[in-house]
């Protein structure tokens, strides 16, 4: 049907390959999700997350953000499909043993969306149901890999 | 905007170019991922054959679920970071109202393009085949219903539906036992209750007639048994909680004990839903968890109840002097020890349940683009031929610059983190290809100019009369319910 509709552009036909340049773009804020705030000398909580190609970043935070945001707004590859509602697992994470037990036990409707995660494990919460304290500072905190499962060796 | 560049260099950017079709949760998680991911410049369009976007989000998610369509925030950011002309490294467009394969054909993207993604989920329906499911009043597939009361303009007028006589709808027969049919049962038992609707964005035009159905009792109808059913545990909890309403939930004895089953042989999620199950059907002050006892039920007790049953297969549709359905015929089932399923037709095992309305809900099927066949493009019983989001020809050679994601890749199963996984996945493997593929020799461009379409903006303008009448009606959204309106919707502002 729409084949008149093509239209070839000749000012066009001399590129035939494509060059792989990188620019200098713009920052992209679409990049920056979360907006943490700066915790006050002395209050600060840490946190340390085992990302997927296990490096480790630690980062002091303010009493009372999630995991989720704290993720989110460090560009860490975590999503929150649901908007941190807990009504999907997209947030999951592996919360080291030794500080497992200092959190507060999930709720039903947490241990539902659990029940869908990858890679789930004894230790697996969502991101968007903890919130920094000072019980878990410290806390350390693996993301799931998609295509195997996580153990606790990833701790050690 | 009318005219839609695919290939664009106008701001010394080459971009490789890449289609979407379908905008749905895995269209606009693969566009998403692809935009946030890809370390070379990228020109991602998205088509989608409604002027709105979002798909099931938006048309096949509970209005009671507004949560799960949160991820529409993440696509409309993700849409307004890369649509505006800066010195973006990725742009991204939307193009509505075109169906590719129609106005525009899948050969043409094909030829444009240095990647096309079909992401256009699964539209069909699997069908019993069993006399009376078609033509009879008060049959509908879920699909068809969970658009109507979503406001889908192919349904949210349709006469099958506005010329039922839903004030004669106390029985309800629901053939299925995914999410889909336990979302339609909590709309139908819980349709008076106006707390839960009225401030959704459900079709008002639809709440109204389903107000005037006296549903008292829903059957959930499975072929098979209680281990083999596919919903999940929160949409189940849902179903249970509702007995604060006086809305009771029923399962046999005889398909359900807790002591049938061992915790050792099955996962957490079986487990826990049986003791969900075992725990609910206990009397409320009998409970032994004070999760079980949230809410308890009404003074006046139980008038309305759900039930999952179990080992049955529908056989025959039955019909008044009218043409609606009154009852429906099946028989029991035996399930042998290899999983086999056996129907028992004998007369002994045939029974006859009084239905008002039936709805099935046997999963959505995939269908195939109707260029498949002639560009020799595999296909799967339900889903698009592919390895690993690759798609394969029909002789199962990878089909070059061509991918699938999402329900159209793997069929009509699991939630929206799952679809999200699998296009995260399948974008990665389009990034790898890009990557290292030339780009392609003959540079093309779409004129859309004698094509009626929507943008982003358009959309915009949409979203913005939706959410405003919503306000004007208390409710989160009121959807423009055929295509005139939404066409109309285009306009102003």
């Amino acid at each position: 049907i729409a084949a008149h509709l093509l239209r070839t552009s000749p000012s066009l036909l001399t590129r035939t390959t494509t060059t792989t340049r990188f620019l200098p773009f713009s920052t992209s804020s679409f990049l920056n999700h979360g907006h943490l705030k700066k915790p006050k000398p002395g209050e600060e909580l840490k946190i340390t997350f085992i990302l997927k190609d296990g490096s480790q970043k630690t980062y002091e935070v303010c009493e009372g953000e999630t995991i989720l945001d704290i993720a989110q707004g460090h560009n860490l590859d975590m999503e929150g499909a649901c908007g941190g509602s807990c009504a999907c697992s997209t947030c999951h994470v592996i919360v080291d043993p030794d500080y497992y037990d200092a959190l507060p036990e999930p709720e039903d409707d947490e241990n539902d969306m659990l029940d869908l995660a990858y890679g789930l494990t004894e230790t697996s919460r969502l991101g968007c149901q903890i919130k920094m304290s000072k019980d878990i500072d410290g806390i350390r905190v693996a993301l799931p890999q998609m295509t195997r499962n996580v153990n606790n060796n990833d701790f050690s | 905007m009318s005219f839609v560049q695919i290939r664009h260099i106008s701001s010394q950017i080459n971009r490789k170019t890449v289609s979407i079709v379908g905008s749905g949760p895995s269209g606009f998680y693969t566009a998403y991922h692809l935009l946030k991911k890809s370390p070379i410049p990228l020109n991602v369009t998205i088509w989608e054959k409604l002027p709105v976007p979002f798909g099931l989000s938006r048309y096949g998610v509970a209005p009671d679920h507004p949560e799960v369509k949160n991820c529409e925030e993440t696509f409309t950011t993700c849409a307004e970071e890369f649509s505006s002309p800066t010195n973006q490294k990725h742009k991204f467009s939307f193009v509505g109202g075109i169906t590719i394969g129609k106005e525009i054909l899948l050969k043409e993207l094909l030829d444009n393009q240095d990647a096309v993604i079909l992401s256009y989920g699964c539209t069909g329906d699997r069908k019993l085949n069993i006399p009376g499911e078609l033509g009879t009043k008060g049959v509908f597939s879920s699909r068809e219903f969970v658009n109507w009361y979503n406001g889908h303009p192919d349904f949210a007028k349709d006469k099958r539906f506005t010329d039922f006589d839903w004030s004669k709808v106390s029985k309800v027969g629901i053939i299925g036992n995914g999410n889909v049919a336990l979302d339609i049962t909590r709309v139908l038992i819980s349709n008076q209750i106006d707390e839960i609707w009225e401030n959704t964005d459900i079709s008002s035009l639809a709440l109204n007639l389903l107000r005037r159905a006296p549903v008292k009792d829903v059957k959930l109808i499975a072929r098979r048994d209680f281990v083999h059913s596919k919903f999940t545990n929160k949409e189940l909890r849902e179903l249970w909680e509702l007995e604060k309403y006086g809305i009771r939930g029923r399962i046999d004895p005889k398909f359900f004990q807790k002591e049938m089953f061992d915790p050792s042989k099955y996962d957490r999620a079986f487990n826990r839903r049986v003791e969900m199950c075992s725990e609910y059907l206990k009397p409320f002050n009998e409970r032994s968890k004070k999760n079980y006892k949230k809410a308890p039920p009404p003074s006046s007790g139980y008038d309305k109840f759900w039930e999952l049953d179990y080992l049955k297969t529908p056989l025959k549709i039955n019909r008044d002097d009218f043409g609606a359905i009154n009852s429906l015929s099946l028989c029991n089932n035996r399930l042998n020890e290899d999983n086999s399923l056996q129907p028992l037709k004998d007369v002994n095992n045939i029974m006859t349940y009084k239905v008002d309305l039936l709805i099935t809900s046997l999963g959505y099927a995939g269908v195939p683009m109707p260029e498949f066949s002639k560009l020799s493009i595999g296909f799967d019983k339900d889903h698009i031929a592919n390895k690993q989001g690759r798609v394969l020809t029909s002789s199962g050679e990878i089909f070059p610059h061509l991918y699938a994601s999402g329900w159209i890749r793997k069929g009509s199963q699991g939630v929206i983190a799952s679809t999200m996984q699998d296009a995260f996945e399948v974008g990665d493997r389009v990034i790898q290809d890009l990557v290292v593929s030339g780009a392609l020799s003959l540079e093309n461009s779409i004129d859309l100019s004698n094509i009626k379409h929507t943008t982003w903006k358009d959309w915009e303008r949409i979203n913005k009369k939706e959410l405003l009448r919503g306000k004007k009606e208390h409710k989160t959204r009121s959807k423009f319910l055929t295509f005139e309106e939404l066409w109309n919707g285009v306009e102003g502002i």
